[in-house]
């Protein structure tokens, strides 16, 4: 299920304890409709990345963006839904049992039963069903994250 | 080390509350003499009183209090502040660093509580962050669009001593206050304006906290364009000049609402057109074919209202960047101000005088005959706040105070006290319900211990007077929980706290009662006994749009 209307924000913060209960605090309180959020380290020490989808039209997103930037340890935000982006997902599966074909779709096999696979979120979603025969005992998945195409 | 970050800052008064967690500090306070501490008498108070300071001297105030209770007193004090932009200091002590997430005694999570009231917060656990955060705090407080930031400092790192060094803040990576609006924006405002055929400004706070009152009087001049204000604006234009269109909003003047829902082009500068502004938002300035919404904080563009043109900055530089581009009114714009004079005619603000008894707006005209533009009137919340709004001529902004955004009962007392302290200078008077006076009411003590000159204008009516006329009026006239007949004797309560009042039943007593309260060196307070039905015209039923405005019914 993919939706037309997802955006997707890319957030640099500072990686202070509090900072994702901070944002996580501002999204509820204001009401705002966030599918995922993804965080990790940035290439500059002690700051984090965060990339965030949401599901709204581009008024609220330009609020969320707004708001987000008014937290003083969100350092920015950058809107990079239009334009080519790079958005990948990782998803890893424990299955009954694994069907022969995983690699079609770019997966591996990783330790018992486990495949992995690292793609566009529609992919995942679409591996997901597949694999739904064979038995998913546990799955994870990292949520998306995303970066222009071009610099 | 924070008692001395504060002198650093030029901090001279701290309202605070002592307990377990800021011992450390208040172990020290007596060796730094240059600090006046006032002990208020409940946690509420002393973020009142900053805040009153602050909006009074337009220097961030300072409050203090312990973990756990101490700091959960305040939060409503920090709202309050949050909401209406107001640059505070809060320190609050809080469990050894150590304890912290144990739930030690009176731990609480004030970090986590104050997220959403505070511009922003820190908790700090080691001695060694305090110079720099403390230098962070203030930068964050008082740039920008103000507000309140709150420390919560670990009792061990309260403890320390040591060398150190404080070198105050001017730039954080993520705070950028933008301060100088795009000046292709600024100029294409003033074309817009200039191409109106009925143009209306609308001012909010922000002109006020950014002084851009002068700025923002040379372009309504000059331009030929009314202005009115929300209610935190009161003051930002002269309410009596013949361009100003008064207070805006669901209790707004007739003439405000009509010529703001007749306006071609709006121009809302430092506000950020809440539903109290706009009550029923489809069915505001509906002929309005160009917003232009000022303001220094972005995400305040569309929030509510989505501006056909934005520019984002401070309101004295914004109207400053206006100014070189304004042009003489058109030949026509003598129409607009005429119309908005006949409706100044036909919806004048009145009240009633038949029916024998004491009426707020005697008080309030009576007051202002006495005090122009010398004094602060400090509201509370409900009728007193909008007859105290409406029944006044402010001349100058930043001599009316109240809580606009957050609505806080109990506000008007702590507040005052704050403001004149603040402003010794002038002449500060509390105009309050008996609702929420009571609710504060134990900072008496503190206007007493310090000899505080609030004079203190209680407009008795016995009942919550706002909710009662919700009930009367919009809610199938059903009374409930709305009677306050059941209330100390005032007069005795003063004298319990130790300070002089009086009481008024009729309009001969207004003036010798007031004589008494100016003539007293302290605190005074008049217990005005004033028409237990008297309402606040115009309103706007609940959920209606503006153009629905209800007036005083007639005969009445
Ligand atoms: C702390 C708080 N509780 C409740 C309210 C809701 N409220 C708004 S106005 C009002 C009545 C106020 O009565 P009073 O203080 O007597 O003033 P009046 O309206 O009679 O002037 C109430 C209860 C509020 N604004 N603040």
């Amino acid at each position: 299920m993919v939706h037309d209307r997802l955006r997707v924000l890319a957030v640099t913060v500072e990686n202070h304890p509090g900072v994702m209960s901070r944002v996580s605090g501002l999204i509820r309180r204001r009401g705002f409709n966030i599918q995922t959020i993804t965080v990790g380290p940035s290439t500059v020490e002690g700051r984090s990345r965060m990339t965030l989808t949401v599901d709204a039209g581009y008024a609220e997103v330009d609020q969320v963006a707004k708001q987000l930037d008014r937290l003083i340890e969100v350092i920015s935000v950058e809107d990079i839904t239009e334009g080519p982006t790079v958005k990948r997902e990782l998803v890893i599966v424990r299955l009954e049992t694994v069907p022969p074909v995983v690699e079609q779709f770019g997966a591996r096999k990783v330790g018992d039963r486990i495949v992995e696979l690292t793609a566009d979120t529609e992919v995942i979603e679409d591996f997901i069903e597949f694999l739904k025969p064979y038995g998913i005992q546990e799955l994870a998945r990292t949520g998306p994250v995303a970066m222009r195409r071009s610099a | 080390m924070i008692l001395e970050a504060l002198e650093r800052e030029g901090v001279e008064i701290i309202f605070g509350y002592p307990g377990g967690a800021n011992l450390p500090i208040y172990q020290r306070l007596p060796a730094h003499p240059k600090l006046k501490h006032v002990l208020v008498r409940h946690e509420q108070g002393a973020a009142h009183m900053a805040d009153g300071y602050a909006r009074a001297t337009g220097r961030p105030g300072v409050a203090m209090a312990t973990s756990g209770p101490g700091a959960l007193n305040m939060v409503t004090g920090l709202a309050t502040a949050f909401m209406d932009s107001v640059p505070m200091i809060a320190i609050t002590g809080q469990v050894a660093s150590r304890t912290v997430g144990t739930d030690a005694f009176q731990e609480s999570d004030v970090i986590g509580c104050t997220q959403s009231v505070t511009k922003h917060n820190y908790l700090v656990t080691k001695a060694d962050d305090i110079p720099r955060i403390m230098a962070e705090a203030f930068h964050i407080a008082t740039t920008g669009r103000p507000g309140p930031v709150l420390i919560d400092v670990c009792k061990d790192a309260q403890q320390a001593e040591g060398e150190w060094e404080y070198t105050s803040c001017s730039a954080l990576p993520g705070y950028r206050p933008a301060f100088e609006p795009d000046a292709e924006s600024a100029k294409k405002a003033i074309e817009l304006l200039a191409q109106a055929k009925r143009p209306v400004i609308l001012a909010g706070h922000g002109v006020i906290l950014s002084h851009a009152e002068e700025e923002l009087l040379e372009v309504a001049e000059r331009s030929g364009t009314p202005v009115g204000t929300t209610l935190l604006g009161v003051g930002a234009f002269p309410t009596r000049h013949p361009l100003a269109l008064h207070m805006t909003g669901f209790m707004g003047t007739g003439w405000n609402i009509k010529a703001v829902q007749n306006a071609d082009v709006l121009m809302m500068v430092g506000m950020r057109v809440d539903d109290r502004v706009t009550a029923k938002l489809s069915e505001w300035a509906p002929k309005a074919e160009h917003f232009i919404h000022v303001d220094i904080d972005a995400s305040e563009m569309g929030k509510n209202v989505r501006p056909h043109l934005e520019v984002v900055g401070d309101a004295k530089r914004s109207l400053t960047a206006m100014l070189p581009h304004v042009q003489p009114p058109p030949a026509d714009r003598g129409n607009w101000l005429n119309q908005i004079d006949l409706w100044r005619e036909e919806h004048p603000l009145k009240y009633s005088k038949s029916n024998g008894h004491l009426q707020p707006q005697d008080v309030l005209i009576d007051m202002y005959r006495r005090c122009r533009d010398e004094a602060i009137v400090v509201a509370d919340v409900g009728q007193n706040q909008i007859w105290a709004a409406l029944w006044w001529n402010y001349t100058k902004p930043g001599l009316f105070i109240n809580s606009g955004g957050s609505g806080t009962m109990g506000f008007a007392l702590p507040a005052a006290i704050g403001a004149k302290m603040g402003r010794p200078d002038k002449d500060v008077w509390c105009v309050a319900g008996e609702g929420g006076f009571v609710m504060t009411a134990q900072e008496l003590s503190v206007a007493v211990e310090h000899q505080v000159g609030v004079k203190i204008v209680l407009l008795n009516n016995f009942s919550l007077g706002m909710v009662r006329q919700f009930q009367d009026d919009f809610y199938g006239g059903v009374r409930s929980q709305v009677d306050l007949t059941q209330m100390p004797d005032f007069l005795k309560l003063a004298e319990a706290y130790g300070l002089p009042a009086r009481r008024v039943h009729r309009v001969e007593e207004i003036g010798p009662a007031f004589d008494e309260a100016q003539k007293a060196p302290g605190p005074f307070l008049i217990d005005f006994r004033i028409d237990p039905e008297a309402n606040v015209y115009p309103i706007v039923p609940l959920g209606k749009g503006l153009n629905d405005f209800w007036e005083l019914p007639n005969g009445a």
